[in-house]
């Protein structure tokens, strides 16, 4: 006994068969193949789109937050509301002594201003900053090196430039920038480094158009004190801002006139709440993709079934003779089936080359240099699950109408005209 | 004997019952050529198709080359028409996208020989028939008398028990009918158990029994012809 599928007549039959009405076969190949070329590219897509967000991010750390003053809104110790303060380096110190759940912190002070180098200038913002800052966003050094805790403890007079501030002073080499002193609104800095954002998503400025010089220089340049103009923290891993807040009120409140419960006096935010926000979103268009698809998916199911009802009833006398002369109903079953199976096979496989073609187009288009890629593509086990789904419901709904073409006696079926 | 009968019934159900075979009691001995004649409606297809395990008999008993045909789920008696019987019918039943050599090679296909084994046997008895050169052609392309010569290659490639033939000449002309029936004699020489249905006294004649068939009934003397 040999199988069918091993039978090269059969498949020989198989393809006559779907040769013989080219327009049917035609469409109802089609139908498959839109069928998973949509639950792909739009599975796809919505990865794609995921990446694509996620690439504004990069480089930036998903759980910081910041913390910005304002003016007070309750009277506390004889100071009337809506009294105007300044976060000094002490509440940051203060804040992280009292605060085991916070990871890094950094403060901040920016300014706009103008970089020059010998006849040429441009502007750019000015910002002082913490060590601890090119751990919260990470960039792209494109020559030399990062502000360090050395810069920081020995107030040293040195700058990292932005990529744009360079080109504009140094031109296209990075390499030209370091070590040349830069005139930093009217004071010189000497250039460690040359860095770029990784996404698009800044503190304060992009860092391609600004000059970040350490915080002890930045204050006295603009004889600021002790004072900043506001922090970002992380929480360690397994806390969220919103855990570390508690301490940081209460380092604050500590060292100024701020009622405890005054929510207004400064306010925070916290980009993990923004990140949660992001990722349920794609969860939802996740989930509305996989409906969607699903819903092409059944669409193109029914018209498989459709059309092997048509091919079983055009083909009821055949099935006559053939049971008449031998066939098993299981024979009858396997060969009707290899013709839906054959069919849901290529053309699935096709809207599958099809979707992966269009996403690596959306993957190219949506290229950046120096970027990785937003990520519009479709996993091979994706891709499998989506072709074995396709033909487990196709197989499905080619048996029904198989199983029905079974119970018409043999007689009776090679009657039919 | 290679088909007994006892005592067959068959009635179609419906809002009138139609009892179209009535206590059938028949007997064909191995290598005999007989025909079953009787008027349209006469119950003479139904009986064939009986005989052929198309369709189940009410009651009585039918024995088929020894083998009880009763109750047979469908996978048992699709083996035993694939191994037991070759039919012939009026209109050839031949699978119109299918050559001459694949329509007579299908049977073996379910018998589960391979390709090439069951095609060698199928040119086999298209020589037989004298269509080697027409292996090739679909049936559209073949005349009516070449149609049912295919039909008997297919129907005698499983080298079956007994041929059961419904009207087998019925569309054909007289000439071809003839060539048809020689081939049905020379068939029945080499010892083939051929059994005839038709209405047409001519192909009657030409069988060694007549068994006549009338209101579901077995005429009382079955006719040596």
């Amino acid at each position: 006994m040999i199988l069918a599928i091993f039978d090269t007549d059969n498949w020989r039959e198989i393809g006559a068969t779907l040769a013989r009405n080219k327009t049917r076969t035609f469409l109802t190949a089609f139908g498959i193949f839109w069928g998973t070329a949509m639950l792909a590219m739009l599975h796809g897509g919505a990865l794609g789109l995921a990446g694509f967000m996620a690439r504004n991010f990069e480089g930036f750390a998903t759980n910081m937050g910041a913390v910005i003053p304002s003016t007070t809104s309750m009277p506390y110790k004889g100071f009337n509301k809506g009294m105007w303060w300044s976060i000094t380096v002490e509440d940051i110190d203060r804040a992280k002594r009292m605060s085991a759940k916070m990871d890094l912190v950094s403060p901040l002070i920016s300014r706009g201003g103008t970089a020059a180098y010998g006849t040429k200038s441009t502007s750019a913002n000015m910002n002082g900053c913490g060590p601890d800052f090119w751990k919260i966003q990470q960039v792209n050094v494109h020559a030399g090196r990062v502000l360090n805790e050395g810069d920081e403890r020995q107030n040293a007079k040195v700058a990292v430039i932005g990529r744009n501030v360079s080109d504009e002073l140094f031109g296209p080499d990075p390499q030209q920038a370091l070590g040349k002193y830069v005139n930093v609104n009217g004071l010189y800095y000497k250039c460690v480094g040359v860095a770029s954002q990784k996404g698009e998503a800044t503190i304060q400025s992009r860092v391609d158009n600004a000059v970040y010089v350490p915080l002890g220089p930045m204050r006295t340049a603009f004889n600021m004190g002790n004072k900043v103009d506001f922090f970002v923290f992380t929480a360690k891993d397994g806390y969220k801002p919103k855990d570390v807040l508690p301490s940081i009120r209460r380092a604050i409140c500590a060292g100024h006139p701020i009622h405890p419960e005054d929510e207004k006096a400064f306010w925070v935010m916290d980009v993990s709440e923004m990140f949660d926000v992001v990722n349920t979103m794609f969860t939802g268009i996740d989930l509305l993709a996989l409906l969607v698809g699903a819903g092409t998916l059944i669409a193109g199911i029914i018209g498989v079934g459709n059309i092997m009802w048509i091919i079983v009833r055009e083909r009821t006398r055949e099935i006559g003779i053939r049971r008449a002369i031998g066939a098993k109903p299981r024979d009858i079953i396997v060969q009707i089936l290899s013709e839906s199976m054959v069919l849901t096979t290529i053309a699935g496989k096709a809207g599958i080359c099809f979707a992966c073609a269009v996403l690596h187009g959306a993957d190219a288009l949506t290229a950046v240099p120096g970027h990785a890629a937003a990520g519009f593509q479709l996993g091979f086990g994706t891709a499998v699950v989506i072709l074995a789904v396709f033909l487990v419901l196709g197989t499905a709904a080619g048996l029904i109408p198989s199983i029905k073409a079974m119970k018409i006696k043999p007689v009776e079926a090679m009657k039919d005209k | 004997m290679i088909i007994e009968l006892k005592d067959i019934n068959k009635t179609y159900p419906g809002a009138v019952p139609l009892h179209v075979l009535k206590d059938i009691n028949l007997q064909i001995e191995r290598g005999e050529l007989c025909s079953i004649m009787g008027a349209s409606g006469s119950g003479k297809s139904t009986l064939l198709n009986i005989l052929g395990i198309l369709d189940t008999y009410d009651t009585g008993e039918y024995v088929l080359d020894g083998t009880l045909i009763r109750d047979l789920n469908e996978n048992r008696a699709a083996e035993l028409r694939n191994r037991l019987i070759g039919f012939v019918f009026q209109s050839f039943n031949l699978i119109g996208y299918k050559n001459a050599l694949e329509n007579v090679a299908l049977p073996l296909f379910y018998r589960g020989i391979g390709r090439r084994k069951r095609n060698a046997m199928a040119m086999e008895q298209l020589e037989r028939m004298g269509l080697a050169d027409r292996a090739h052609h679909l049936p559209g392309e073949l005349s009516g008398g070449q149609k049912q010569r295919v039909a008997i290659a297919r129907a005698l490639i499983t080298q079956p028990s007994i041929i059961l033939a419904d009207e087998p000449t019925g569309a054909l002309d007289s000439q071809t009918s003839k060539e048809v029936m020689r081939v049905f004699r020379d068939l029945n020489a080499d010892g083939m158990t051929i059994v005839i249905v038709t209405h047409d006294p001519k192909v009657g004649e030409q069988t060694n029994r007549v068994i006549r068939i009338s209101d579901g009934r077995i005429e009382g003397g079955e006719e040596d012809a």
